[in-house]
């Protein structure tokens, strides 16, 4: 027997607690739990694809690629830091 | 602190060869990507040229054609290798006569040169001398031209590349389902589930690491194709079985164009790494709802 009744009690607060801490994980808008070099990989695929679709469909009509490279920079910033 | 040197010291000589014969070429590669460069031509310097090779590239219909050539030959491909592996996979889990035989019989492909593999069904498929254009006409009163007819000579090399490559599959999925633990399909019988459920609810989440890993595999291999389709057909007829491995051939070999088939061959790298990723997130990733 236990000379500390509420030990077990304690022990299982703090498991508990310990469980809580574990399982929280920062939210991003990404629907996929990643980590930063995910992010990072993430932005430079988006970045290709938006550059190539620029190529094809948007240069043609006269916007310059470099307005493509801005938006890419930007969305991989907002990606990385808050995906 | 001690363990964790050791372990750098055993990496240290892969990572060097990796990044000797995987980093480095791969950076070159990005180099000449954005440059004009024949070095076989009168003026045969590197001259950069931006992003102009991308730019020819998002219009050039040969290649575009080629990608969706190579999509539609790896849809086909990978798939009937995986459906076909797996039901031989399950043949090689029961006892039969004749099975280590016919193991044996089953894995020789594998151990061929893709171009070995090539020639032999060039033999095969040739109208005048070949097999399989005789007893096709012979019995069904068909008649098979993969030099002339489109349709044919695609299906043939989806048929090769199933041969070649359907025992890896196999292999692959011998060792998982071996590995898999008996329990849960003990206690799926006894809860009375049906061979079906107890494929897609039991078998098939078990195994799917090991899936994920052989189309992964499956998936890049088919995406280079080169060797046997130039042995079999060089890319025809016309440009049906121009796969986006034979049009980088084509375009750096023959054309001597090495900046632009640097970039297609980018390009070609960047979609791969795309579907293998598009594929382990859909498939493997650890989801999770996100408030």
């Amino acid at each position: 027997m236990s000379d500390h009744p509420e030990e077990p009690l304690i022990s299982a607060l703090l498991e508990e607690e310990d469980a809580q801490k574990n399982t929280v994980k920062p939210t991003g808008f990404l629907p996929i739990e990643t980590n930063w070099f995910d992010r990072l990989f993430i932005s430079v695929v988006i970045w290709i694809a938006l550059c190539l679709f620029w190529f094809r469909f948007i240069e043609p009509l006269g916007l310059s690629i470099w307005i493509a490279n801005a938006s890419a920079a930007a969305l991989a910033f907002i990606i990385i830091k808050k995906g | 602190m001690q363990s964790k040197r050791l372990g750098w010291i055993l990496l240290a000589p892969t990572l060097v060869i990796l990044f000797f014969f995987g980093v480095l070429p791969f950076i070159y590669v990005v180099y000449v990507s954005f440059h004009s460069w024949n070095p076989f031509a009168v003026n045969p310097e590197m001259v950069f040229n931006g992003a102009d090779n991308f730019r020819k590239i998002v219009f050039d219909s040969a290649f575009l054609n080629s990608v969706g050539v190579t999509v539609m030959f790896v849809f086909f491909a990978v798939l009937s290798e995986l459906i076909i592996g797996y039901f031989l996979a399950q043949a090689f889990m029961r006892d039969f006569p004749g099975k280590a035989i016919f193991r044996t019989i089953h894995t020789l492909p594998l151990i061929m040169a893709p171009i070995i593999v090539g020639s032999v069904w060039k033999l095969m498929t040739t109208p005048s001398i070949g097999i399989i254009p005789h007893y096709l006409d012979e019995w069904f009163g068909i008649s098979m031209n993969i030099g002339t007819s489109a349709p044919a000579a695609f299906a043939t090399i989806v048929i090769m590349d199933i041969w070649h490559w359907t025992p890896l599959v196999t292999l692959t999925l011998i060792a998982a389902l071996v590995s898999l633990p008996q329990d849960p399909f003990e206690q799926a019988q006894i809860d009375g589930a049906g061979k079906r459920q107890i494929f897609w609810h039991i078998t098939l989440p078990m195994i799917a690491p090991a899936v994920v890993a052989t189309v992964f595999i499956r998936l890049m291999d088919a995406l280079r194709t080169v060797d046997e389709v130039w042995m079999l057909t060089g890319g025809g007829p016309g440009s049906a079985t121009r796969f986006v491995g034979v049009h980088i051939f084509k375009e750096v070999f023959p054309k001597t164009n090495y900046g632009y088939g640097s970039t297609i061959s980018v390009i070609v790298l960047y979609l791969t790494i795309v579907s293998c990723w598009l594929l382990y997130v859909t498939m493997l990733a650890p989801r999770s709802k996100k408030d």
